[in-house]
């Protein structure tokens, strides 16, 4: 086996900006990058924030791919992609290219391509849909399009599981290395923001009209995001000896499905339970050895009722008193790219000692009696920190991260 | 209920990942068996387009599964929630829970997982929901097809369907995706994580990807640089190929361990030796690169299954009739396997089936396990004139015998993506 893999280099593209150096003081901060959508016209619709990443400016992240080439999801990725291998110290010379991989996950790929295709449609000029559309749009793109501005020749593959599907491509990557199929494996997650999520989200009434409050008794619903995410995986080994800075090592995951219903999560937390047993069984971590839970932490108030279930079901009552914080009160939902900005968090709470906050929280819901770190980011020694995911398809990711061995 | 996984340091590392069922919802039939009979009489399912109208665009020659009901096989349950790649993956799980004998009380006792390669779960599903908000407004958008819009839907529908709660994980490569999801899964097993999974792949035929393959000009006969009245000729590896025809399936081994198979007393119906992938980071554009993609996921396969080529019995290719796509496969497979290219035959069954994307590479993988247990590799579906340059000295004009019980699996994507999988037949296991 090729040992520990760990975390020596992250990317983050976030409405709250870009950039780990960014990104990270402001989540401390409790900052919000919520504000109203500019990405289409929400007139229709009776609420209008969104997450998007502003400021974003493509040609000033891409440097061999052509702008024209790559969707804005694989724009986002790849910028992610460059940053984390600054951060990780490691120069496109540095990789060999046969040995380094990508694992990226979705929610919905390229969606402004196919809403492209769509507004052709509607507007009956199909005659101008042009080769673009399944140049750009199909998911693969993107873990592709990441590899061809790097050029990257190892594993490369696309996990679209929905809005756990950052955590199925660090797992995947996980298994990449530790069966010495790859030496180096970028692995994240990304979404662009998109009409059609924002239209089925508004449709379901789970879009909150304000602010995005996880585990408040008045909690009215999830806000809609964009972002991506990436992190240098490699093993210990070799980051010892080229003396990388290590975030944390990635001890394990869970994967289950609920086998249930679509969109709502199983009524007893099921599945969840499953995947958070199984991390912990994997990773030989008990839970009272947890420091530290990534919630998936919605802010709808189904999610976040079932989610505490399921956290108790594993934790015991309260969580065992288990800190457990969501950022999407300050990102949104940031959808595929969620689980792999929040995989960035769990390894920057081991490395820093501290842990974001869940902000917008007013009221405690006796249904979420949770230690959801409200409003003030919390200094702690993080020695294991847990992060989960739930999808769409009623799919559950748990991954463990945790300090790695001096 | 879950199986224990093993941590890594306590790994078994003799977990050997064998299948127990297989099944093909393909335009050829719907088993594996009837697939092989097709393929060897030198059948096609090309045929002209029925699923919906498509009037103005040439080439309307399909692989199309006329008449495919999802009643036929699930004949209780409400089908309104399953789209067509959901019906064509639900089906596909039925026939290959059946055939390994994985009952629905079986699968109460142990999780049985689900990993689906797909290139777009269901864009016509995406693109109706949409559309249907931009003309009618937000309000009258369908939440059921919301639900469905996310690319894992139809792995998220199945695991419902047949009450699969282990992994669930979705396989996006373009055309090796469905290989890759078989590989992800023999993984999965091999390494204590899974005991159990059904792995394949599903897509459906729709206007909306019609329509976009078409506007590519990489579909026989739509021509966007030839006369756009040319004749299409989705012909693997000929001298004239113009192109791929579009088709659509759903395909799924359901593989396990070794030692839980034969404890169950299932049939082992083959093996999945080993597997190899690559990336092209040129994305078809080098030659070299995309060949040499292809060239490594097989030698990485060759070695994880400790075999050397020359023990190889046949290759199926996922070539399709693409120009560039068939000389880059075929340039790959000689730059991994050329010395033993004189004795190994090989065949592409997208002659006969068309362009299934993320399903075709798990439908070649069906069909090449059947012609290994069967003894018999069809031939290449209307190549009169193989292409010279190319070099692949036996390709497999005619069904022929088969003598070795192992074989290749390769596909090899224009977007860059390249897959490779050594099988080996159970034929030789099957009194257990």
């Amino acid at each position: 086996m090729a040992g520990p893999i760990v975390v020596t280099g992250i990317g983050l593209v976030t409405p709250t900006g870009l950039g780990r150096e960014v990104v990270w003081p402001n989540l401390l901060a409790g900052k919000t990058g919520i504000a109203p959508v500019e990405s289409f016209d929400t007139e229709a619709f009776n609420v209008s924030l969104g997450g998007e990443v502003t400021g974003f400016e493509p040609r000033e992240h891409l440097k061999r791919l052509e702008v024209e080439q790559a969707g804005r999801a694989s724009q986002l990725a790849i910028a992610a992609a460059h940053q984390a291998l600054e951060d990780a110290g490691l120069g496109i010379d540095a990789l060999e290219a046969e040995r380094t991989g990508v694992t990226m996950g979705t929610t919905s790929g390229e969606p402004q391509e196919v809403e492209h295709f769509d507004d052709h449609w509607v507007a009956d000029r199909l005659s101008q849909v042009g080769p673009e559309f399944m140049d750009r749009y199909p998911c693969h793109h993107i873990p592709a399009n990441i590899a061809a501005e790097l050029g990257l020749a190892g594993v490369n593959m696309m996990i679209p599981a929905a809005c756990a599907a950052g955590s199925y491509a660090i797992a995947k990557a996980f298994d990449v290395l530790q069966a010495g199929r790859a030496d180096v494996m970028l692995a994240g997650g990304a979404d662009s923001f998109s009409r059609i999520t924002y239209t089925g989200f508004a449709r379901l009434g789970a879009i909150a009209p304000e602010r995005c409050q996880p585990f408040d008794v008045g909690r009215k619903g999830m806000i809609p995001g964009e972002g991506a995410a990436i992190l240098i995986l490699e093993t210990l080994e070799r980051a010892r000896a080229r003396g990388a800075r290590i975030y944390a090592e990635v001890a394990g995951y869970g994967l289950s499905c609920d086998a249930h219903h679509m969109t709502a999560a199983h009524p007893e937390g099921d599945g969840a339970a499953r995947a958070m047993e199984q991390a912990l069984q994997q990773s030989g971590v008990a839970p009272e050895e947890v420091s530290y839970i990534s919630a998936h932490g919605t802010g709808t108030p189904t999610n976040d009722r079932l989610e505490t279930i399921a956290v108790e079901r594993v934790f015991g009552p309260r969580g065992g008193g288990t800190p457990i914080s969501s950022i999407k009160s300050m990102l949104g939902h940031t959808m595929g790219a969620a689980s792999a900005i929040e995989a960035a968090v769990c390894s920057l709470a081991v490395h820093t000692g501290w842990i974001p906050p869940t902000i917008n929280f007013e009221q405690a819901d006796p249904q979420c009696d949770l230690d959801c770190v409200p409003n003030e980011a919390r200094q702690l020694e993080v020695d294991v920190a847990m992060n989960n995911a739930y999808a769409f398809g009623g799919t559950n990711a748990s991954v463990i991260f945790r300090r790695a061995a001096e | 209920m879950s199986p224990a996984p093993l941590s890594p340091s306590q790994e078994a590392p003799s977990r050997r990942v064998v299948v127990t069922g297989s099944s093909a919802i393909t335009p050829l039939g719907d088993s594996p068996e009837s697939l092989h009979r097709g393929l060897c009489d030198g059948a096609t399912g090309l045929k002209n387009l029925e699923l919906f109208p498509a009037e103005g665009l040439s080439c309307q020659l399909v692989g199309e599964i006329h008449e495919f009901s999802a009643r036929h096989y699930l004949t209780s349950g409400n089908l309104r929630p399953l789209d067509r790649t959901a019906q064509l993956a639900t089906v596909a799980a039925l026939r290959a829970l059946e055939e390994a004998g994985f009952t629905a009380e079986l699968r109460q006792q142990q999780d049985v997982g689900l990993v689906l390669g797909t290139l777009f779960g269901s864009v016509h599903t995406i693109s109706a929901f949409d559309r249907r908000a931009l003309e009618a407004g937000p309000k009258y958008a369908k939440p059921l097809d919301f639900a469905n819009s996310v690319i894992n839907a139809a792995a998220g529908q199945t695991a419902i369907w047949h009450d699969l709660r282990g992994v669930n994980s979705t396989i996006c490569s373009g055309s090796p995706s469905g290989l890759q999801a078989i590989a992800y899964a023999a993984d999965l097993i091999q390494t204590g994580r899974a005991d159990t999974l059904l792995a394949g792949g599903a897509d459906e035929l729709c206007f909306e990807s019609y329509l976009g393959f078409h506007r590519t000009g990489r579909v026989a006969g739509s021509g966007s640089t030839a006369a756009s009245d040319e004749t299409p000729h989705p012909v693997p590896f000929a001298a004239n190929r113009n192109g791929f025809a579009l088709g659509e399936g759903g395909a799924l081994f359901l593989l396990e361990t070794r030692e839980q198979a034969l404890a169950r007393g299932a049939t082992i119906l083959g093996e999945i030796r080993g597997h190899g992938n690559a990336f092209d980071p040129s994305r078809g554009k080098d030659s070299v690169l995309a060949a040499g993609a292809l060239r490594r996921a097989i030698e990485i396969a060759l070695e994880e299954a400790a075999i050397e080529g020359g023990q190889l019995g046949a290759i199926s290719t996922s070539a399709n009739g693409s120009i560039v796509g068939d000389r880059h496969e075929a340039q790959g497979i000689a730059a991994a396997l050329g010395p033993y290219l004189q004795d190994l035959p090989v065949t592409a069954i997208k002659g006969a089936l068309g362009e299934s994307l993320g399903t075709s590479s798990a439908i070649q993988a069906i069909a090449l396990l059947e012609a290994l247990t069967q003894r018999h590799l069809p031939g290449i579906a209307g190549l009169d004139e193989p292409d010279p340059t190319l070099p692949l000295p036996r390709l497999s004009r005619e069904a022929q015998p088969l003598h070795q019980p192992l074989g290749l699996v390769t596909a090899l994507d224009a977007g860059g993506h390249a897959c490779a999988v050594i099988l080996e037949s159970g034929v030789l296991e099957s009194g257990v």
